[in-house]
């Protein structure tokens, strides 16, 4: 993760992808998974090494993995 | 959201079976899960020696970490199939978790072999993944009864048996669906064969790689643009997202009342396998499909 993020939104980095979002603040896991078009169910949502589920609440200034689990061959 | 079972945060949410689970509890229902699929399919004894292919994915790594902590007698077998920039990452994964977990491992290099995947993918003139699939069986199967393994165990997981399924549906494919499962018995040349992860979705298996520490290769094959078993997996997780549970019904469905009519056709109208010609590995046709791509790369060198 890069060392200058957002403070006040939400940074997302996609995986295997490695593409990287600044996002405004979003206030859920549900939110941010609707925000970057990813279905429940088939991707990892991690904060801090930890899962998250989608009901989880998300803080200003949180780093985010979103990584999607459909193996693809 | 809060576990079922202990009432601590939840770290897995599963829809489909109503609960959610902290990190403790889900390895329980991960290790259950599997154990009630091998009990129900009769799918292991402690007696097998269990040879588990071992890609470098999620699910095959989990798979054999599962087994092993369930007191199976496990070997990895990785094929190394030359594809620059991702085999070389799969192997080195794959052969840090048997050092991590001091684990025998067994690879197969198709350089070697003559049939690294990118030469074979120049020399055909149709897509590469039926080929690479036919070529990974033909070692899986070969390297098993050459080292005396009672079965092979791959980590084929719940979306990747619906995706067959329903390719095979679309296609009325009455051979395959004849014998699609989580078990396919040894005889006719063919070791035994397993899926013990078919119980449990690619979302499961993510989750139980991520809790256990696996370290896996998520990349793409760089090969797999356009495959079709993607896209149906894409359909299918919209109508679980829909309808959890529907996945697990439909396998478990056609596991107890649709296979068996397909297998009864089979028995009286399908193709008879019968050694090939120049390897002995059970083919339909006189030359097994490997033997005809191993003609097809050598005919092309000159």
């Amino acid at each position: 993760m890069t060392e200058q993020r957002s403070r006040y939104g939400t940074t997302v980095e996609l995986q295997p992808s490695g593409k990287r979002l600044e996002l405004p603040y979003v206030k859920s896991v549900l939110q941010l998974l609707n925000k970057v078009g990813a279905r429940r169910g088939t991707v990892l949502v991690i904060r801090d090494g930890k899962l998250l589920t989608p009901d989880r609440k998300l803080f200003p200034g949180d780093e985010i993995i979103v990584r999607t689990v459909v193996s693809a061959g | 959201m809060k576990c079922k079972r202990c009432k601590a945060t939840a770290a897995v949410a599963l829809p489909s079976h109503h609960a959610g689970f902290c990190e403790e509890c889900y390895d329980l229902f991960f290790t259950r899960q599997v154990e009630k699929g091998i009990r129900r399919q009769k799918l292991l004894t402690f007696e097998d020696r269990v040879l588990v292919a071992l890609s470098g994915g999620k699910d095959s790594l989990a798979l054999m970490l599962v087994l092993s902590k369930l007191g199976y007698n496990v070997t990895g077998l990785h094929i190394d199939l030359a594809i620059p920039g991702s085999s070389p990452v799969a192997r080195g994964v794959v052969e840090r978790f048997c050092h991590k977990h001091g684990f025998k491992l067994i690879v197969k290099e198709m350089a070697e072999e003559g049939l690294a995947i990118p030469l074979v993918k120049a020399r055909l003139n149709r897509p590469v993944c039926s080929a690479c699939g036919k070529i990974k069986r033909y070692f899986f199967n070969k390297t098993a009864l050459d080292e005396g393994y009672t079965v092979l165990a791959t980590g084929h997981n719940l979306d990747d048996e619906i995706a067959r399924l329903f390719s095979n549906t679309l296609r009325w494919d009455i051979a395959y669906l004849s014998d699609q499962g989580p078990a396919l018995p040894a005889e006719g040349g063919f070791a035994r064969k397993i899926k013990p992860l078919y119980r449990l979705s690619e979302f499961e298996t993510a989750n139980y790689s991520f809790l256990q520490g696996i370290e896996y290769h998520y990349a793409p094959c760089p090969y797999s643009q356009g495959a079709s078993f993607t896209q149906y997996k894409k359909l299918w997780a919209d109508l679980e997202d829909q309808m959890p549970g529907r996945k697990l019904d439909f396998y478990l469905g056609f596991l107890e009342r649709g296979k068996e009519i397909f297998a009864r056709h089979e028995q009286t109208h399908g193709d008879q396998l019968q050694p090939c010609e120049r390897c002995g590995y059970p083919t339909s046709a006189e030359v097994c499909g490997v033997c005809r791509i191993r003609e097809a790369v050598s005919r092309d060198d000159g």
